[in-house]
């Protein structure tokens, strides 16, 4: 289907969307995030653009589904899936109910709504199986702690040299878009352990294509990073063994 | 080397917890509790000591054939890889179970949203 049949044009601004309009849902996985999702929610109805949500909360001790329920229709998991089990349930909803792209974005307030629109020219300009929103391609905005840089460095050493598909400088942003293909693929299989990185590889692995456009994010709004310290060596280490098995067993 | 015999005693001992643990985990299977598979590699904590009490001289033959001087290091060999089988799959349903578990809580909770949209479209009709 060619870009001009989805409608691209008149996405935002419309009263309502276009009937040749691609059908577009926002997959927001959230855990414990009751003081941001609520204000990410508005930004993404402030945007104008004819968006669906879908908010994964992924097992919240706190008011996140109570919060994120006004606004938009919640998946509840009823235990912690970890981000990956969040975010295939999401890509899973959009297989199920026929959407064209699938796009992921924190609900924890680091990513702007209005990236969105700057991922969907992306991919209408030069079309890739998965786009991602890269921070280090203009290097703008908050670019992470220096120790984890180094190791997102290493992370894209592995994944361009033992992969072809695309040229990867963030394999660890979580703000990008499926087309119906990388939501196919990704509804059948999607890793639980370092999903960022390991499905980019498993995706090139199948061949899928993957493309990057320069994006700014924000500091989290509230909470802390779960990879921190003396885990981010860890975090290092297993990734890139998952990124060599990937790359030594074939596609399932 | 002289071929050391065990003593009755050891032997005694020995049979007396191989029949002892056996009936434990043969009760335990009769319950549901362990299956086949899990019965027959447990039982091996009972049956390989007791199969070297009770046969010395097949003990001593088993430990010439693989080379290895005394034969409780065979004994020992054969219940690591014992347990390292049992491990190896223990891991692997594991595994499974949790991918299983994983893909049921996102059925669940997907069946609950589009219960909801009906419901919605039904109120609305």
């Amino acid at each position: 289907m060619t870009n001009r049949e989805l409608g691209w044009t008149d996405m935002c601004g419309a009263a309502t969307p276009p009937a040749s309009a691609p059908r577009i849902l926002l997959v927001i996985p959230c855990f414990n995030e009751e003081a941001s999702i609520g204000n990410l929610l508005n930004e993404i109805a402030a945007t104008g653009c004819h968006y669906h949500t879908l908010v994964v909360d992924d097992g919240s001790s706190d008011a996140t589904s109570a919060v994120a329920s006004c606004r938009s229709p919640v998946a509840r998991l009823t235990q912690n899936l970890g981000i990956g089990g969040a975010v295939q349930t999401g890509i899973k909803y959009a297989a199920r109910q026929d959407f064209d792209f699938c796009i992921q974005i924190d609900g924890d307030g680091q990513h702007d709504p209005r990236a969105i629109e700057t991922l969907l020219n992306a991919h209408r300009k030069d079309p890739a199986n998965i786009t991602i929103g890269s921070r280090f391609i203009d290097n703008a905005g908050f670019c992470s702690t220096r120790m984890r840089r180094a190791g997102i460095r290493l992370i894209v050493l592995a994944l361009n040299g033992l992969f072809s598909g695309g040229r990867i400088t963030d394999p660890t942003s979580g703000m990008r878009l499926l087309d119906r293909s990388a939501i196919a693929f990704f509804a059948k299989a999607y890793p639980t352990d370092f999903p960022e990185p390991i499905s980019l590889a498993w995706a090139m692995r199948a061949g899928l294509t993957v493309n990057e456009v320069p994006v700014e994010m924000r500091p989290r709004e509230s909470g802390v990073s779960s990879i921190d310290g003396l885990k981010s060596a860890s975090y290092m280490i297993r990734v890139l063994g998952y990124i060599l098995l990937a790359r030594l067993v074939r596609s399932p | 080397m002289t071929n050391i015999l065990p003593s009755l005693e050891t032997v005694a001992a020995i049979s007396a917890f191989a029949l002892i643990y056996m009936l434990v985990v043969l009760r335990k299977t009769l319950q549901g509790k362990f299956d086949l598979y899990d019965f027959l590699m447990l039982s091996m904590v009972a049956i390989i000591p007791a199969g070297f009490a009770l046969f010395p001289s097949l003990a001593y033959f088993v430990s010439h054939l693989t080379g290895v001087v005394f034969p409780f290091v065979v004994m020992f060999g054969a219940l690591f890889l014992v347990v390292f089988a049992f491990m190896h799959k223990m891991t692997a349903r594991l595994h499974k179970l949790e991918r299983q578990n994983c893909a049921l809580i996102q059925e669940q909770s997907l069946l609950a949203l589009e219960l909801q949209a009906k419901e919605r479209n039904q109120r609305g009709r």
